[in-house]
């Protein structure tokens, strides 16, 4: 008796968020995959014409694209980018926090900022940062006698790749911090101690101490960072895409969200979008699933 | 000896003065262009780091007058500003209450309570913590006009709600997994009902908890753009980061205006940085794949 009523009051409480994420998680996912196998494109269609059921066409069409590969390629030079700059800035940066100074709290505060900002107000400073007419970079470079004339920093295709980057890892890099810092203050100090007693340098400690225990976080956070950046949209959206107000979206920072987003609110070709989502998924889903694992691990 | 100590804090003070520099300079020129006059920010080369004469007229601007800077719709920047302003208050209030609701009674039922299919449920539910929001999109959009929820704010916090609810959820089960048993149970015996003990002896036990969801749902919604762009058309719901974005659009962009109005969008977020790190950072981390 006593459990039924147990079990009710169970049902009942998770019957709200039960219900909103079938409705609008599950049953959109499944629809959007089934959408997949469609022709579907109210362009094509008018807006009361029905889709036919093509397979795995849109896929097979997907795969054999050069435009596709292209943008998967865009994206994989980003993560590429940006994982080691970030993992070497954040590693730093929790070593820094990690030793005792007067302001460790103030820098901690000043280093975490750059993460609680919304990334599409990023992407906006960095373009005016990185403005060829007026911006702070060439501001600053002129004043230091680095450079004699302003540059237009954003004027090549892979100029835009590298200062999305850039601008990502500045977004990102607390992530790996906070991450990193936990896990260094975890490494117990008697271990870092010996090592020094025991004539170790700085160096060799690090390397054959410190980086060893460090390892798993370093593994937590490439996995989450991987994922995070390879559906980087909102920084490219504010920084180098152009796509603003309707207007065309800039090819050269294309990448695989930016293509999705094109594919289907632009071309509404939504059959084949929903395919490029599907893929998209399944390109970072390994990573995603090691997470989750993770999580349940800890969780259950 | 004291040379190679000497090199080192110089080093490392270089290090820790090199990494706020790189965090706080480019925030640092966001409000330093919202506060110089035009002449003196356009000045080539530059040289005002900080500027000679400070002034608020660039807030005065965008939050006043006229078509100067928009781009979306015909309407004037301040109508815009205000109201992406008023919308991204209320979606982001709204969606963090609820969502502290729901994951509160959620949480405690997966944390607390026997019931038949707990484990394949709490499964089922965290399988959607690194699911793009992108994958259900499409068919989203179509269900999401259906419904009439398009460019509406209720529209955009069930949104956000449903697809925060498996973080905050499990994030909320483990609060109250931490909870001490026996306060509860003596609350039991005396004649409580569950969702009574929840609310007078867990949740003030595990009330940091709650804080953490509800700060961290308020700034991930505060800070999201790509939902806003997609479900929302007009002043009715568009969320103040869509409204940047539009900003940006056309022809020129007048940087000290945008400045202004960027500033303002990093209000909420810097509190939570100075005041709330304590409560956010765990939650923002655990939620990074969404």
């Amino acid at each position: 008796m006593r459990i039924r009523s147990e079990e009710r009051t169970a049902y009942l409480a998770i019957l709200p968020v039960g219900l909103l994420l079938v409705f609008f998680v599950y049953y959109p996912a499944i629809s959007t995959f089934l959408l997949g196998l469609t022709d579907a494109n109210p362009r094509v269609q008018g807006l009361e014409g029905s889709a036919h059921f093509i397979g795995l066409r849109n896929y097979v069409q997907t795969l054999g694209s050069g435009e596709f590969w292209a943008s998967v390629w865009r994206t994989v030079l980003i993560v590429l980018m940006v994982l080691p700059l970030e993992l070497v800035i954040g590693l730093a940066a929790a070593m820094i926090l990690n030793e005792q100074f007067r302001g460790r709290a103030v820098l901690r505060t000043i280093a975490i900022v750059p993460w609680m900002l919304p990334p599409l107000v990023n992407g906006f400073m960095w373009s005016w940062i990185l403005n060829g007419d007026y911006g702070a970079l060439n501001g600053l470079l002129y004043q230091l006698h680095l450079i004699t004339g302003y540059h237009h920093w954003l004027a090549s295709p892979s100029a835009q790749l590298f200062w999305v980057a850039v601008a990502q890892v500045w977004t990102r890099f607390p992530f790996a911090m906070v991450v990193l810092l936990a896990a260094l203050q975890s490494i117990p100090q008697d271990v870092v101690e010996a090592a020094r007693v025991d004539g170790a340098r700085p160096a060799q400690v690090f390397r054959s101490v410190t980086f060893p225990l460090l390892l798993p976080a370093f593994t937590v956070a490439m996995a989450v960072e991987f994922i995070v950046t390879f559906q980087i949209f909102d920084v490219i959206w504010s920084l180098t895409a152009g796509g603003a107000a309707g207007q065309v979206i800039n090819p050269f920072t294309k990448a695989v969200m930016i293509l999705n987003y094109e594919v289907v609110f632009r071309n509404l070709d939504l059959g084949l979008g929903s395919a490029v989502a599907y893929l998209i998924l399944v390109l970072s889903m390994g990573v995603g699933y090691v997470f989750v694992r993770m999580l349940y691990e800890r969780g259950a | 000896m004291t040379l190679s100590r000497f090199l080192r804090r110089t080093v490392f003070w270089l290090a820790a003065a090199a990494l706020a520099l790189w965090s706080l300079g480019p925030v640092y020129w966001i409000v330093v262009s919202s506060i110089s006059t035009r002449i003196e920010l356009y000045t080539v080369p530059y040289k005002h780091w900080i500027p000679q004469s400070p002034t608020l007229q660039n807030y005065i601007d965008v939050f006043t007058t006229g078509p100067k800077y928009r781009a979306g719709g015909f309407l004037p920047s301040a109508t815009l500003l205000y109201s992406g302003v008023r919308n991204s208050v209320i979606e982001a209030l709204l969606a963090a209450a609820l969502l502290s609701l729901l994951a509160s009674l959620a949480g405690y039922a997966f944390a607390r309570l026997n019931f038949r299919g707990r484990s394949f449920l709490f499964f089922m539910m965290l399988l959607l913590v690194p699911l793009p929001i992108w994958v259900s999109l499409i068919a989203l959009f179509q269900l999401m006009s259906v419904l009439g929820l398009i460019d509406t704010k209720l529209g955009l916090v069930l949104l956000f709600v449903a697809y925060g609810a498996p973080l905050y959820v499990w994030l909320m089960q483990t609060y109250i997994r931490a909870t001490p048993r026996d306060i509860e149970e003596a609350a039991l015996i005396d004649g409580a009902s569950r969702f009574r003990a929840l609310r007078t002896v867990v949740l003030p036990v595990a009330l940091p908890g709650l804080v953490s969801v509800f700060l961290v749902a308020f700034l991930t919604v505060w800070n999201a753009f790509l939902i806003p762009l997609i479900f929302t058309n007009s002043e009715n719901a568009q969320s103040l980061t869509v409204v940047l974005s539009l900003f940006i659009g056309q022809y020129e962009v007048a940087w000290e205006a945008m400045s202004a109005a960027a500033v303002v969008t990093m209000i909420p977020p810097v509190v939570m940085a100075l005041f709330f790190q304590r409560y956010v950072v765990r939650g923002l981390a655990l939620g990074a794949v969404q």
